[in-house]
């Protein structure tokens, strides 16, 4: 079953429209919403989550419409939000005291596992924490109540790699179950390249592709030559290049490369830059 | 339900401390002062202050968004909001009440009928302000809605200060038990039909 399908998902605010959007996140699976600031990913997780009203479209969680059994559905879902959201001074005694009243499935053991795992201090105030520790903190509250789905809106933008890496790793143990999903948005490619299944690239409210991640690697690729050379290559293969006066890198699309032309693999950064640029 | 109750009383019991200490002064001040009702209508006024003070910290802390995605209807969402003003409302009403007979009774006039009518005017206008300002602050956010209550709060002070001056008294005209009953129910009224805007605006809210 998938976790999360959406489908012509539009949402039209003053100066920016999120337009026919298209996503499906199947269970057992990561996917990662790429975007530059004010792409719309945000929208696009408060819609899910029916923060916000739609224009048209319809998003189902585990199968069912999101707006209807939405407080039964959030029992199964764990979020965590770019601020977190947390009242400051709570500590995380106190979060779960209120947490063990709010989900049917929470957990307290294994809240004391993960802030043991995650080195969170018990009596600390909220406020004290670093950015890294509320993220943390976050993460732990979302995933001690056994959730079937983890959304994480710009969750690990800020964190210094040892945490990424520790966080990273969790989510990679949460997917192991297959009836677990991930939808995690970032503006920073790189964070979501290493944990993800799947990729979408959000531009402007438009979706540029939602594809695996390894599909991807597999059928794009850079090239380094000069203007004369890129010529010969179909126009349809280059799917977006940079000229300089040392020659062209351009992103092509491998099948379409006449064989024997060095192609180099490309990353998702670098994908999402040529795509973008791409459209400018 | 109860786990966003235990949220706000962990909310009150951290910010709102101070309001006990103003309480306690008040009421201490309203029994060696004239017969002025300002300083036993405070403490009420302060206490059904508390969900709008609480929204405040809800907003900066981002809790109003975090909220929005747990396991919680934006109906339970506005209640808890009213239950908790009601809970300590409550308590600052009956506090407010007591000192006012005990100072009757200090001052050797007590007098039921004047209790009554005190009774009456504290919970109308203790319950002014939550019932006004609530439904604006869960529709357009807490900014605008405690600019509106320190407003009010504003005017209705000045206004009883210059009503004092002018030597008017605070007291219903009192009629009846009868009249005193349907002006409750009024108030009483007035609050759900403010609970139930609430939850329309709230619902409607884009967060």
């Amino acid at each position: 079953m998938n976790a999360l399908e959406i489908r012509n998902l539009t949402k039209t605010y003053p100066g920016f429209r999120l337009q026919n959007l298209n996503l499906t996140l199947p269970s057992g699976c990561i996917l990662g919403l790429v975007g530059e600031n004010g792409a719309g990913k945000s929208t696009t997780i408060k819609l899910i989550l029916d923060m916000i009203r739609k224009d048209s479209g319809t998003i189902t969680l585990f199968g069912q419409d999101n707006q209807k059994n939405t407080v039964l559905t959030k029992q199964d879902i764990g979020v965590v939000l770019d601020e977190v959201g947390i009242p400051q001074f709570m500590t995380a005694g106190q979060i779960a005291n209120i947490m063990r009243h709010t989900f049917k499935n929470w957990d307290d053991a294994l809240f004391k596992d993960y802030l043991k795992k995650l080195a969170l201090p018990a009596d600390k105030a909220f406020k004290d924490f670093s950015r890294g520790m509320k993220m943390k903190m976050g993460i732990a509250v979302a995933l001690a109540h056994h959730p079937k789905l983890l959304i994480l809106d710009e969750a690990t933008s800020g964190l210094d790699p040892v945490v990424r890496d520790e966080v990273v790793e969790m989510f990679g143990e949460f997917t192991r179950d297959e009836n677990h999903a991930v939808l995690i948005s970032s503006h920073i490619v790189s964070d979501l390249e290493k944990i993800c299944d799947y990729i979408a690239f959000l531009h402007q409210g438009q979706l540029l592709l939602c594809e695996e991640k390894d599909v991807l690697l597999e059928e794009y690729g850079l090239v380094q030559c000069s203007k004369e050379q890129l010529e010969e290559l179909d126009a349809d293969a280059i799917k977006g290049k940079k000229v300089s006066p040392y020659g062209v890198q351009a992103l092509v699309k491998r099948d379409a490369v006449p064989a024997g032309f060095p192609v180099s693999p490309v990353s998702m950064e670098e994908l999402f830059i040529f795509m973008v640029k791409e459209r400018a | 339900m109860k786990g966003l109750l235990l949220k706000e009383f962990y909310m009150t019991a951290k910010y709102c401390r101070p309001f006990l200490l103003i309480v306690i002064v008040f009421l201490a001040v309203s029994f060696f002062g004239d017969d002025n009702i300002f300083f036993i209508l405070y403490p009420v006024l302060i206490s059904s202050m508390i969900p709008v003070t609480l929204m405040s910290y809800d907003e900066h802390d981002k809790w109003t968004l975090y909220s929005a995605t747990l396991p919680y209807t934006r109906s339970q969402l506005v209640s808890s909001k009213y239950l908790i003003g009601l809970i300590f409302g409550a308590a600052a009403y009956v506090i407010s009440i007591a000192a006012t007979i005990v100072r009757m009774q200090l001052n050797g006039y007590f007098s039921l009928d004047s209790l009554l009518g005190m009774a009456v005017i504290l919970l109308a206008l203790g319950m002014l302000a939550p019932t006004l300002l609530l439904p604006l602050v869960f529709k357009f956010g807490t900014e605008k809605g405690r600019i509106a209550f320190y407003v009010m709060i504003g005017l209705m002070t000045a206004g009883g200060t210059i009503a004092a001056g002018l030597g008017l008294q605070f007291a219903l005209p009192v009629g009846g038990v009868w009249i005193l009953a349907a002006v409750v129910l009024i108030i009483v009224l007035l609050y759900v039909l403010s609970w139930r805007l609430s939850i329309v605006f709230y619902r409607k809210r884009e967060l």
